[in-house]
């Protein structure tokens, strides 16, 4: 019924599948970083290359004064700052906070325990867009408008982070930690010493999501700032792009303002690549 | 077994880090419920209760109506289309076994961008005159839609977005999936002289039904959440065409300050946000093979 090469399938492929293979996927993964590329290529050519209808797709001779003319229109470099520490400020919170809770719910045995993982845990599905409204009041009410320190306070609690370290807390022998104890550690010890340092895969996973979307972070920096000088970096990309109107002049401008914005967490990815994959990958906690 | 927990411990462990959890999670969302039963305009310091007239103007409301159904749209129009490809390419890198990083590291790219910055991208490269994929187009000889002013196609440019950032994403998760297979069943239905199709039907989607459910849920529920890219790129326009529940309710909320309609928005969101999470477990219970 099946031909030899059918039973193949799926199990190994062969000189002439691999090839095969290769083809398609670098087809499709051109197609992935065409948007890269034609950002990066377009941010060096003149104002006429990217208006004029023939397609010319590198540049003629590379306009690198476009990223100096970019950072001169607007504070770039500020807008990177920001993203970099508030992201990082608030990744070593989150890291700190759900570290603490997640122990307590899987190391610590108190009444209300499992209300409260169920509480954490309904939480985790919910848009949290759907609490800006308040949330704004309350940042307004907290004097933290129009501040870095708001976005921080704001962004403080992560559950996905509460809920990677507390499948990964689970993990660590009952038996180590009661020998702990029975050593006279006191919980932070424990915590500290013993099951954090176990679960540094699980501490690094979450760091990097965390940090990744808190870097690009949009909508709720854009409502809570209005100075200049506290815009992420998506934020105040945004803004001057809709402060070049729509016909094209500063197109070029745009576009290296864009690699600017991009740069950073691409040049990071690229170097830690290998990581970044199992890490994004590995943090499922699903069986596969 | 355990010592007793003091109470010093539990305000240590527990209360402190409940504190951002309550104050930016739990208090917003009760406070987003009863909001939605005013028609508290943030400007002014007093407000009246109208009931549940919120709700049943929104239900009559065409923009809302549209809204809505531009939510579905996007939502299976993004989310299924990722999971596809994303299992596909899983699938073919997988078939590669060696030598997939630096396909991988390529195609995961998009995933690591921001996308407000991408939509800027996005948005130049779907320009009608001098964007690339019209010039592209032309060369093929097919029709060049107007991407972002026409009605009819603008949501699919949205779309055609949103996918390829996440497709690396999706591929990341199961070619997880696909790399803790034990080999061994697939010699079994060598064996058995089972054919390609049989094999990704019966051996291969069983295997990976948790990540796509897993998948399914985390996409449908981002999806909901989608506004960076619709900002950027239509702004929720033309006509609406565009404009999601979470456009609208940003669009209520933050340009015409109507806080009870928009809070009203939110609970809808939220509410079609829990039955999806309900509906997903139910359903793996039932047929998700772990």
């Amino acid at each position: 019924m099946c031909s030899i090469k059918e039973v193949e399938v799926l199990v190994r492929a062969n000189r002439i599948e691999r090839l095969v293979l290769i083809v398609i996927l670098l087809i499709v993964g051109i197609f992935m970083v065409f948007p890269m590329v034609w950002m990066l290529l377009s941010s060096l050519k003149t104002t006429e290359e990217v208006l004029g209808t023939t397609m010319t797709f590198l540049p003629g001779d590379p306009q690198w004064s476009n990223f100096s003319g970019a950072l001169e229109m607007a504070p770039f470099l500020r807008y990177l700052w920001n993203s970099f520490s508030t992201a990082t400020v608030i990744v070593l919170m989150q890291l700190f906070l759900s570290c603490l809770l997640a122990y307590a719910l899987t190391q610590m045995e108190f009444k209300g325990r499992n209300t409260i993982f169920m509480v954490v845990l309904s939480t985790y599905m919910l848009p949290a867009a759907t609490t800006y409204i308040p949330s704004y009041v309350i940042i307004s009410k907290m004097g933290l408008m129009d501040s870095l320190v708001g976005i921080v306070v704001s962004n403080m609690v992560n559950v996905f982070t509460i809920f990677l370290l507390r499948q990964n807390f689970l993990n660590v022998p009952k038996e180590l930690i009661e020998a702990a104890r029975a050593d006279g550690s006191s919980e932070w010890t424990i915590l500290w010493r013993i099951v954090v340092p176990m679960s540094k895969n699980a501490l690094i996973n979450a760091s990097i999501i965390s940090f990744i979307g808190n870097f690009n972070n949009y909508l709720w920096p854009s409502l809570i700032t209005n100075s200049e000088e506290n815009y992420l970096i998506s934020v105040g990309l945004n803004r001057f792009f809709n402060s070049q109107g729509a016909f094209g002049d500063t197109f070029p401008l745009i576009m290296a303002a864009t690699v600017i914005s991009v740069l950073p967490l691409m040049l990071m990815y690229f170097l830690l690549q290998k990581y970044f994959i199992g890490t994004v990958s590995s943090s499922s906690g699903v069986k596969g | 077994m355990n010592k007793k927990t003091t109470i010093w411990q539990i305000l240590l462990y527990v209360l402190i880090p409940l504190i951002p959890l309550v104050v930016f999670w739990i208090i917003p969302l009760i406070v987003s419920v009863w909001l939605s039963f005013t028609n508290w305009d943030y400007i002014s310091p007093s407000y009246d209760y109208v009931g549940i007239s919120n709700y049943t103007n929104l239900i009559t409301d065409e923009a809302f109506l549209q809204a809505l159904g531009n939510t579905v749209l996007f939502a299976l129009a993004t989310v299924l289309p990722i999971l596809f490809f994303g299992f596909v390419f899983a699938m073919l890198l997988n078939r590669l076994r060696r030598n997939v990083t630096f396909l991988q590291g390529i195609m995961f790219a998009p995933w690591i961008t921001p996308m407000i910055g991408m939509s800027i991208v996005w948005s130049w490269m779907f320009d009608p005159q001098i964007g690339p994929i019209n010039q592209f187009l032309e060369i093929l000889g097919l029709p060049q839609p107007k991407w972002l002013t026409d009605s009819d196609v603008a949501i699919w440019a949205v779309i055609i977005v949103t996918i390829w950032k996440n497709i690396g994403w999706a591929m990341l998760f199961f070619s997880d999936a696909l790399s803790k297979i034990p080999k061994g069943l697939f010699e079994v239905s060598d064996i058995e002289g089972a054919n390609w199709w049989y094999r990704i039907r019966y051996v291969l989607i069983p295997l990976v039904s948790p990540t796509s459910l897993f998948l399914f849920i985390i996409l449908t529920l981002d999806s909901l959440q989608a506004y960076d890219q619709i900002n950027v790129l239509t702004q929720g326009g033309p006509a609406g065409s565009t404009r999601t529940m979470l456009y609208l309710y940003y669009e209520i909320a933050f340009q015409q300050f109507n806080m009870g309609a928009a809070a009203a928005v939110a609970v809808l969101i939220m509410i079609i946000s829990a039955l999806l999470a309900f509906i997903s477990m139910k359903i793996s219970k039932k047929y998700v093979f772990y």
